[in-house]
């Protein structure tokens, strides 16, 4: 549970990063048209700290969503008894005593 | 490459970002509204029974040759006999149509009440209050023939394709925040219009038999000409391989 | 092992496979987002932005690929390939959409 919480930390961690980086790339760009200048590319800090706040959240988002399961059916059996393989349903019977409780 | 039209940035204040916010909250809402209206389909007993039966005989007909004749045959006497078996017994014709039957009415109408209606008064709204915007720009080339597509209630001959007007961004929001709700707001949501019309479909495929009259005749049938043959006759001397065993 | 493994026929879990396809369908459609934030944050256009779309995909790919294991993946998925090439357009949309939303928002104006 408390990795959970902390890839949920690295989460927002990443989000934030990112979204400082859009406001740092639109700054840039309003810096730029002010002083009449063309735009060529983004200054390198900017892009290399939206990459990784990409891949931050990727990496964080890919430990949030779960665990992967194993898709081989034995694997689901290996830890079942062999009395959840007596419960059939179709040798269930309702026709018993209890039927008067539930009355 | 922005330089040939600059763009008032009030309007990505009061136009571009309220339209993306109207449109992913009306998904949303609508999410929960229908979630709100939507009916639990009943099934009766009656039905369930049925389909029960019908499910039982046919795994009798299928594992015949495993249980001996005579067990056989008392099986399909409990559901075949002429008088009081299951599948020969008289029911009421169930005659029912999608259109009379005022249940299926009522949810084709929450259907298109949560689906269209919202979509036909937003969008007219939205074309309403935000007209005549230019509101964006696509990031890539685009031919002509999409400035009718891109630049609805802007009519400027002169304008670049990859300009995108108020309209048509909220068009774009609604056909591209799909996947989004599917995150937001998990699988199988009612957001999501082309899914459930999926979900209706597949669903309208599942359902029981309207009348068991017709399915309790076919499986009667069948179950009438199985040719009772059992395979463990022999299954003594397969146990024992080529072994004679004396039976009587 | 591979040999053996064609021969008896293996039987899967269906709810197992459903489980982690939808795991990743979640992956991706993030990705799918997150990834067109970032190509309209960088100010990429036109084919530049197509190729990071690519470039995305593939980075996603290894890292599912990573969290299964490099050497066990086999263990949860059936086709490593599947893996990459499945709903390839499906997200592609949620991409654009994405990349001209902040395009948009930093760049336009």
């Amino acid at each position: 549970m408390s990795s959970n919480a902390l890839y949920k930390f690295i989460l927002t961690l990443g989000f934030l990063s990112l979204f400082h980086a859009a406001y740092s790339a639109a700054q840039h760009r309003s810096y730029l048209r002010l002083n009449e200048l063309d735009f060529t590319r983004l200054p390198t800090d900017i892009f290399i700290q939206a990459l990784i706040s990409l891949f931050v959240i990727i990496y964080g988002v890919l430990h949030v969503v779960g665990d992967f399961k194993e898709i081989k059916a034995s694997a689901d059996l290996e830890n079942k008894s062999w009395e959840t393989f007596r419960n059939v349903q179709a040798f269930y019977t309702f026709c018993h005593r209890g039927q008067s409780f539930s009355t | 490459m922005a330089g040939d039209l600059i763009v008032d940035s009030e309007i990505r204040v009061w136009v571009f970002l309220p339209i993306v916010i109207i449109t992913f909250l009306v998904g949303i809402v609508r999410h929960y509204v229908s979630m709100l209206l939507a009916s639990q389909k009943k099934i009766e007993t009656q039905q369930l029974k049925d389909s029960q039966m019908i499910l039982r005989s046919r795994i009798l007909r299928e594992n015949a040759r495993y249980i001996p004749k005579n067990a056989f045959l008392i099986r399909r006497q409990a559901f075949n006999k002429e008088e009081d078996g299951y599948l020969t017994q008289k029911r009421p014709a169930v005659t029912q149509n999608m259109m009379t039957d005022p249940s299926m009415m009522t949810d084709m109408v929450k259907g298109n009440l949560t689906n269209v209606l919202p979509m036909i008064i937003i969008g007219g709204w939205i074309n309403w209050m935000f007209s005549g915007f230019i509101t964006t720009k696509v990031p890539f080339p685009l031919t002509l023939r999409f400035k009718s597509m891109l630049q609805r209630g802007i009519e400027l001959s002169h304008l670049d394709a990859s300009w995108v007007s108020s309209a048509s961004w909220y068009f774009l929001n609604v056909f591209g925040l799909r996947s989004i709700y599917t995150l937001v707001l998990g699988e199988n949501n009612a957001a999501d219009q082309s899914r459930q019309m999926q979900d209706q479909m597949s669903g309208a495929a599942m359902a029981m038999p309207q009348d068991p009259k017709i399915a309790f005749k076919a499986e009667w049938e069948a179950l009438e000409i199985v040719d009772h043959q059992w395979a463990l006759a022999d299954v003594d001397n397969k146990l024992f391989g080529e072994e004679k065993v004396k039976t009587d | 092992m591979s040999a053996k493994s064609k021969q008896d026929a293996i039987a899967y879990s269906e709810g197992a496979i459903r489980n982690n396809l939808s795991i990743v369908e979640y992956c991706r459609t993030s990705m799918a987002a997150l990834s067109g934030c970032t190509a309209g944050l960088l100010g990429l256009t036109s084919l530049h932005g197509a190729f990071f779309y690519i470039f995305a995909l593939i980075s996603l790919w290894l890292m599912i690929l990573f969290k299964a294991g490099f050497s066990n993946w086999d263990k949860y998925f059936i086709s490593r390939k599947a893996l990459l090439t499945n709903g390839f357009f499906g997200q592609l949309f949620t991409y654009i959409l994405c990349w001209t939303f902040i395009y948009g928002m930093v760049h336009v104006y």
